[in-house]
C-alpha cells in the first residue's frame, strides 16, 4: 500500500535504533508476552520439553516467512511460497530410499534448497527480465507447481529418512537448545550479514522506489531476480524442515501456511509494499500465531469460537504494534483534535462562505477543446494496452474451444453457461478491483459471500416472499462488514491484508455460529430462476450482468467517486494533499467490496439452490487474479473494469475447456498456470528508464 | 498434581465462566477421561455433522460422567495439527480423537504421542502409523461397488461424467483409481467428461455446468460422483428434463439424493423440487459421519482396558431404490429397523449426510447428528 507514512525523526544511538526497529521490537513482546501467558495457564512449569516442541512448531511457517519478507522488502509479493514447500516435500519423500542405511542430511538439505531455488529464479526471470507482475507470475507458478507436485506425488506416501528428522527435531546442545531456533537462528544470522552488505541495501532501496534505486545506479533487475531466488531458497528449507517433522510426503501440505504467511510478516511489523520491516519481525510474527494454537486448547476456547478469536488476536496483535505517536490511530486522534478547534473557531471549510471564486473563462472555451480532442485510441491508448490482452486470450481460448470440444461457438449453451459462471467474477471484481485500485486486497471476500448466502438461505426459506426483505437486509449486512473493514483501516491504520483476514476469521466464526454448524433453508424459486432459469434462450442474470457492467464502467469511470478511487491509488498523500476525502473514500471502497461480496452470497444461493459453509472459499484467489490479469496494477491506480471483465470471461473460457477435456488434473492445473502467464506477458512494465 | 494445578490456574485465568466448568471438572478429574478431539477445517457439513455426533456421545448418560471432552480445530493446515496434537498430550490429554488431515503428516507426533501412553484415534480419514487406531470405511470397495452399479445400469455401454473428490487425499485416490479400473474393464463405457468436486454440491455445480457448456444431457448416459448427484438431478430438471429421464448417478448419501430416490409421488412432508421424490434411478454410499462417534466410544473401551483392534473397517452404507425407506422420526431405533432418509421438514439442508446409522451407537441418532442432541 503506498501509503504517506510519517518518516521517523532521525536520532542519535539508541533511539535511531529503537524507532528504525519499532515493528520487529513489539512483535518480540507480543511473542514473549503470549509465551509468558502459554506457560502460566498451561500443565506445570515451562520445561525444555515444550520449549523445543513449540520451536519446531512453527519453524515451518518461521523460515518460509523469512523468505516472504525479502520478497516483500523489495516490494513484491510471492504466492507461490506454499506451493513451493509441497513440492520440495514431494520431491524429498518420492526420491529418498526408505531401504538406504543412512541419508545425508547436508545434501538432502541442499537439494530441497535448490529445488526452491530453482522455481524463485523462474519467479524471477519474469518478474525482473520481463518486469510482469509479481501477484500473476507467482500465481501462475502456484498453479504450475501444484500440478507438478500431483505428477511427482498423486496421494500422501513416501519416505524420509529418519536421520534428517533426527537432525532437525533434534538437540544443538542437549537439554538446553533444540536443533530449530539454531536453524533459524543461523538463517537470521546470514541475513543480517547479507543486510549489511552492498546488496542488502539495494534491496531496502529498490523496495521503496525503484525508479529512485535506478536513478543511482542499482541494478533493480539483478536485485529482483536475486530477491526472489534467495526467497526461494527459504521456502526450499521451509520445505526440507517439513518433511523432517512429518516424515513422509503429502502433496497438500504446504498449500494452507500461504496466508498465515502473510499474516506473520504483517504481525512481525513488515509493511506491504517494501521498503520497511525485517525478517526477525516475521520470525516472532509466525511464533505468535502459531502459539494461539496453544493458547485456544488451554483456554478450551469451544471450535466454533475458535476463528473469532484467532481474528481477535491478529488485530490485537497488530494494533499492540502500532501504538505510538507516529502511527495512524494515534494521527487520526490528532486530526479529529484539531478538526474539533477548527470547527469552534469556525474555520472549517463547510462553515466558510461557498461563493464561487473560480475564474470567468471566455465563452465557446469548452467547445475549442472539444475540436481539438485527440482520437479515441490516443486518449485510450494506455486503456487498450492494458485491457486488450486479456480479450485476445480470451478469444483464442474460445476458437480453440470450438476445435477441440465442438460445440461453442454456434451454440447458445455455451455462451450461456460462459456468461453465468462469469457473472460471480464478474461482480466480485467491481468490488476487489476497486480495492485493489487504491493499493488494497480484500480477503473477507470468501466469509462475506458465505456468511450472506446462509443468512439469506435461512430467512427465505423458499419463499418468494421472504425475499423482498431478505434480501435488502443481507445487502445491508454486507455493507455493515466493509463498513467495519474500512474503519479498522483506515482509523486504526490496521494493514488491509491483516483487518480483512481477520474478518474473514469473524464472519467464519459467525457464520458457524448462525447455522451450528449445519446451514439451514434454501433459496426461493425466483431467485433460483434469476439464476438458472431461461427466457428466450437466455438466463435472466445475463441482462443483470450486462447492466451491472455498465454501471461498474460508469461508476469508475464517469464519477467522481471513480477519479478519486484513482488518485487513492495514485498516491494516498497527493490524493490528501489535493482535497480528496481520503477516509471517506476507503470506507466506501470496502462496503463496495463487501456489497458485491454480499451480491455474490445471493447470486450462489441461487445458483445453487441452497447455501453450504465454505461456499466462498474458491473465490478468493480468482477475484484478485482476474483483477490483475485484466491490467490493473496491483499496488495500485491502475487499472479499467473492462480489462478486469476480459480477465473474467478469459479464466472462466479456460477453465471451460479445461473441464471438457478429460485430461488429468495435474495436467490441467499446469496449463492454467502456463496460459494465465502467457496471457499476462503482454502486460510487461515499461523499461524503468 | 499437575493437572489439578491447570484447573486453578485457568479458573484464576478466565474468570467466573471457566471456574464454573473448573469446579465440575476438578471434582471429577479423578474418574473422568481428559478426551480431545482435533478437528479438520470446520466449514463444511461433513465435518460440523461428525463433530456434532461425537459431541452427542459425550453428552450420553452412559458417557457424560466417563468423559471430558474438548474439540479443538486445526482448519485445513497439516502444520496446525502437529502443533495441536502436541499441545493435547501436554495438557493431559488420556486419549485424542483426531480427523486427520493428512495420512503421512501426523504419523511423528502421533508416534510421540503414543509413547507417552496416549490412545490416538482417527476417523473418516486413515492415519498410516502403527500406533494409531483408525476407523473408516473401505474407499476402494465404494470405489468399486458404485463403479459396478453404474455399468451394470447402463448395461455395459455409454458415455459417462466423472467428478471426483479432492486431488492429492488418499480418499479420493483409492475411490477413483477403483472405479477407473472397473470402467476399463468395459470398453464401451467411455468418460468423456472428468471434473474436481471438491467434495462440495456447490463446487459440483459450478463443474458440471462448465462441462455442459460444451454438451447436452442427450450426451450423457450416466453419472459417478463422489458428491453432487442431487445437483445434477437438480440441473436436469432445470434443462426440461422430466423425472423419468433422470440419467442413473451413483453418488454420495446425501439426503436429498436420497429423498429424490424415493417413488415419484410420494407423499413427504417438506418436500418441494428438486428436494422431492423424483424416483432417481441411483446407487447412494457414503463415509459415514458416525465415525468419529464411534472413535470415541472405541477410546473410551480402550481407556477401560478393553481389547480394541487397531483398524476397524465399518460396512459400507449402501442404498439403492429397492431399499431406500423414509424414517419418520429418526431415531436410532427406527432407524435399526430399515429407514435410512429423512423428511425435509426435519432436515432442511439436502446437502447433509443421512448415513448416521450404525448398529454400534445407539446413542446418536437423528438429533445427535442435527443439533449434537444424544438419545435417551
Amino acid at each position: 500500500m503506498s501509503e504517506g507514512s510519517i518518516a521517523a525523526t532521525p536520532g542519535h544511538g539508541l533511539n535511531r535504533f529503537l524507532s528504525r526497529n519499532r515493528g520487529t521490537l513489539i512483535a518480540g513482546a507480543v511473542f514473549v508476552l503470549l509465551l509468558l501467558l502459554v506457560d502460566w495457564v498451561s500443565v506445570g512449569p515451562f520445561t525444555y520439553f515444550d520449549a523445543s516442541f513449540l520451536s519446531s512448531g512453527g519453524a515451518t511457517s518461521a523460515i518460509a516467512a523469512v523468505g516472504q519478507t525479502i520478497v516483500i522488502l523489495s516490494g513484491g509479493f510471492d504466492l507461490s511460497a506454499g506451493a513451493v514447500i509441497s513440492l520440495v516435500n514431494v520431491v524429498l519423500a518420492s526420491s529418498m530410499d526408505p531401504a538406504a542405511a543412512s541419508t545425508s542430511v547436508v545434501l538432502w538439505t541442499l537439494a530441497g534448497i535448490a529445488v526452491g531455488m530453482a522455481v524463485g529464479a523462474f519467479n524471477g526471470f519474469f518478474i525482473a527480465v520481463l518486469r510482469m507482475q509479481p501477484i500473476v507470475v507467482t500465481l501462475s507458478t502456484m498453479f504450475i507447481l501444484q500440478g507438478v507436485t500431483l505428477l511427482v506425488m498423486d496421494k500422501p506416501g513416501g519416505f524420509i529418512g529418519a536421520d534428517l528428522g533426527a537432525f532437525y527435531l533434534g538437540d544443538a546442545i542437549p537439554g538446553w537448545l533444540p536443533m530449530s531456533p539454531v536453524v533459524i537462528g543461523v538463517l537470521l544470522l546470514l541475513w543480517l550479514w547479507l543486510k549489511g552488505t552492498r546488496f542488502g541495501t539495494t534491496i531496502y532501496a529498490v523496495g521503496s522506489d525503484p525508479d529512485a534505486a535506478a536513478a543511482v545506479g542499482v541494478n533493480v533487475m539483478l536485485t529482483r531476480f536475486l530477491v526472489y531466488v534467495l526467497a526461494g531458497g527459504c521456502y526450499g528449507l521451509a520445505g526440507v524442515f517439513i518433511s523432517a517433522q512429518t516424515g513422509s510426503g503429502d502433496p497438500l501440505v504446504g498449500n494452507p501456511l500461504l496466508l498465515s504467511m502473510f499474516a506473520a510478516v504483517v504481525v512481525g511489523g513488515t509493511r506491504l509494499g517494501g521498503g520497511q520491516g525485517g525478517p526477525v519481525g516475521s520470525v516472532f510474527g509466525a511464533y505468535i500465531l502459531m502459539m494461539v494454537v496453544n493458547i485456544l486448547l488451554v483456554l478450551n476456547v469451544s471450535a466454533y469460537y475458535s476463528t473469532i478469536a484467532e481474528g481477535m488476536i491478529l488485530i490485537l496483535a497488530v494494533l499492540a504494534g502500532s501504538l505510538s505517536r507516529g502511527s495512524i490511530l494515534a494521527s487520526q486522534l490528532r486530526a479529529g483534535w484539531s478538526r474539533l478547534a477548527a470547527w469552534r473557531a469556525g474555520m472549517l471549510p463547510s462553515q466558510l462562505d461557498r461563493g464561487d471564486k473560480r475564474l470567468r473563462m471566455a465563452a465557446g472555451g469548452r467547445a475549442r477543446t472539444v475540436s481539438h480532442q485527440p482520437p479515441f485510441y490516443v486518449r485510450n491508448v494506455e486503456t487498450l494496452r492494458y485491457a486488450l490482452p486479456a480479450y485476445v486470450c480470451l478469444i483464442a481460448v474460445i476458437v480453440v474451444t470450438q476445435f477441440w470440444l465442438g460445440h461453442a461457438i454456434l451454440n447458445p449453451g455455451y455462451w450461456n453457461s460462459l456468461l453465468v459462471l462469469s457473472s460471480f467474477l464478474a461482480v466480485l471484481a467491481l468490488g476487489q478491483g476497486s480495492v485493489i485500485l487504491t493499493g488494497g486486497l480484500d480477503l473477507s471476500v470468501p466469509w462475506t459471500i458465505g456468511l450472506c448466502g446462509i443468512i439469506l438461505a435461512g430467512m427465505v426459506n423458499g419463499s418468494d416472499g421472504a425475499l423482498v426483505y431478505a434480501l435488502p437486509l443481507v445487502l445491508l449486512m454486507a455493507l455493515a462488514i466493509g463498513f467495519v473493514n474500512g474503519v479498522g483501516i483506515v482509523y486504526l491504520g490496521i494493514s488491509p491484508i491483516v483487518m480483512t483476514l481477520a474478518t474473514n476469521g469473524l464472519l467464519q466464526g459467525f457464520a458457524l455460529l448462525y447455522s451450528q454448524g449445519t446451514p439451514a433453508g434454501f433459496s426461493s424459486p425466483l431467485l433460483r430462476w434469476f439464476m438458472t432459469g431461461k427466457v428466450a434462450g437466455i438466463v435472466p442474470v445475463i441482462p443483470f450482468m450486462i447492466a451491472f457492467v455498465v454501471f461498474a464502467v460508469v461508476l469508475l469511470g464517469r464519477t467522481p467517486f471513480g477519479r478519486r478511487v484513482y488518485g487513492i491509488g495514485n498516491g494516498l498523500r497527493a490524493a490528501q494533499l489535493s482535497g480528496i476525502a481520503v477516509e471517506k473514500t476507503l470506507i466506501l471502497v470496502y462496503m463496495l467490496s463487501s456489497f458485491c461480496a454480499g451480491l455474490v452470497g445471493v447470486m450462489l444461493t441461487g445458483f445453487s439452490g441452497q447455501a453450504s459453509l465454505g461456499m466462498g472459499d474458491d473465490y478468493l484467489l480468482p477475484s484478485i487474479a482476474v483483477v490483475v490479469v485484466g491490467g490493473a496494477l496491483i499496488t495500485g491506480g491502475r487499472g479499467h473494469y473492462l480489462g478486469m471483465l476480459g480477465g473474467v470471461l478469459l479464466l472462466t473460457a479456460l477453465q471451460m475447456l479445461l473441464a471438457g477435456t478429460t485430461l488429468p488434473y495435474a495436467t490441467r492445473a499446469i496449463l492454467y498456470g502456463l496460459v494465465v502467464l502467457g496471457a499476462v506477458m503482454a502486460l510487461r512494465e515499461r523499461r524503468v528508464h | 498434581m499437575k493437572f489439578g494445578s491447570s484447573i486453578r490456574r485457568l479458573s484464576l485465568l478466565a474468570g467466573v465462566v471457566a471456574s464454573a466448568l473448573g469446579v465440575a471438572a476438578s471434582a471429577d478429574a479423578a474418574e473422568k477421561y481428559k478426551i480431545f478431539l482435533s478437528m479438520s477445517y470446520i466449514g463444511n457439513d461433513w465435518q460440523a455433522e461428525a463433530a456434532n455426533m461425537v459431541k452427542a456421545l459425550a453428552a450420553h448418560k452412559d458417557f457424560a460422567d466417563k468423559v471430558d471432552l474438548q474439540v479443538q480445530v486445526a482448519g485445513p493446515n497439516a502444520q496446525r495439527q502437529i502443533q495441536q496434537i502436541n499441545a493435547m498430550v501436554q495438557g493431559g490429554a488420556k486419549a485424542i480423537v483426531v480427523y486427520p488431515i493428512s495420512p503421512t503428516a501426523l504419523n511423528q507426533v502421533v508416534k510421540s504421542a503414543c509413547d507417552k501412553g496416549v490412545k490416538v484415534f482417527a476417523y473418516d480419514a486413515e492415519i498410516t502409523e502403527p500406533c494409531a487406531y483408525n476407523v473408516h470405511i473401505d474407499q476402494e470397495e465404494a470405489g468399486r461397488v458404485t463403479a459396478e452399479w453404474l455399468v451394470k445400469k447402463l448395461n455395459g455401454k455409454g458415455n459417462i461424467v466423472a467428478i471426483t473428490g479432492v486431488p492429492g487425499t488418499s480418499v479420493d485416490d483409492q475411490r477413483t483409481k477403483a472405479a477407473k479400473e472397473v470402467f476399463a474393464k468395459h470398453p464401451d463405457i467411455k468418460i468423456v467428461g472428468e471434473a474436481v468436486g471438491m467434495w462440495s454440491q456447490a463446487v459440483a455445480r459450478t463443474e458440471l455446468s462448465k462441462i455442459l457448456g460444451t454438451r447436452s444431457w442427450d450426451d450423457i448416459d450416466g453419472l459417478w460422483m463422489q458428491v453432487g448427484c442431487f445437483t445434477a438431478n437438480a440441473m436436469q430438471l432445470e434443462a426440461g428434463k422430466k423425472a423419468g429421464q433422470l440419467i442413473p448417478c451413483a453418488g454420495e448419501g446425501s439426503n436429498g439424493g436420497r429423498i429424490q430416490m424415493l417413488t415419484e409421488g410420494t407423499e413427504v412432508e417438506g418436500a418441494a423440487p428438486p428436494y422431492a421424490p423424483l424416483g432417481a434411478q441411483r446407487i447412494s454410499y457414503a463415509s459415514p459421519p458416525y465415525s468419529g462417534a464411534l472413535a470415541l466410544k472405541l477410546a473410551v473401551e480402550a481407556l477401560e482396558g478393553k481389547e480394541v483392534p487397531k483398524l476397524t473397517v465399518l460396512p459400507l452404507p449402501l442404498v439403492t431404490n429397492e431399499t431406500v425407506k423414509l424414517c419418520e422420526e429418526g431415531t436410532w431405533e427406527e432407524m435399526k429397523a430399515g429407514c435410512n432418509v429423512f423428511k425435509p421438514s426435519l432436515v432442511s439442508n439436502p446437502g447433509w449426510f443421512a448415513s448416521i446409522y450404525s448398529e454400534k451407537t445407539p446413542e446418536v441418532g437423528l438429533n445427535a447428528a442435527l443439533v449434537g442432541q444424544p438419545e435417551n
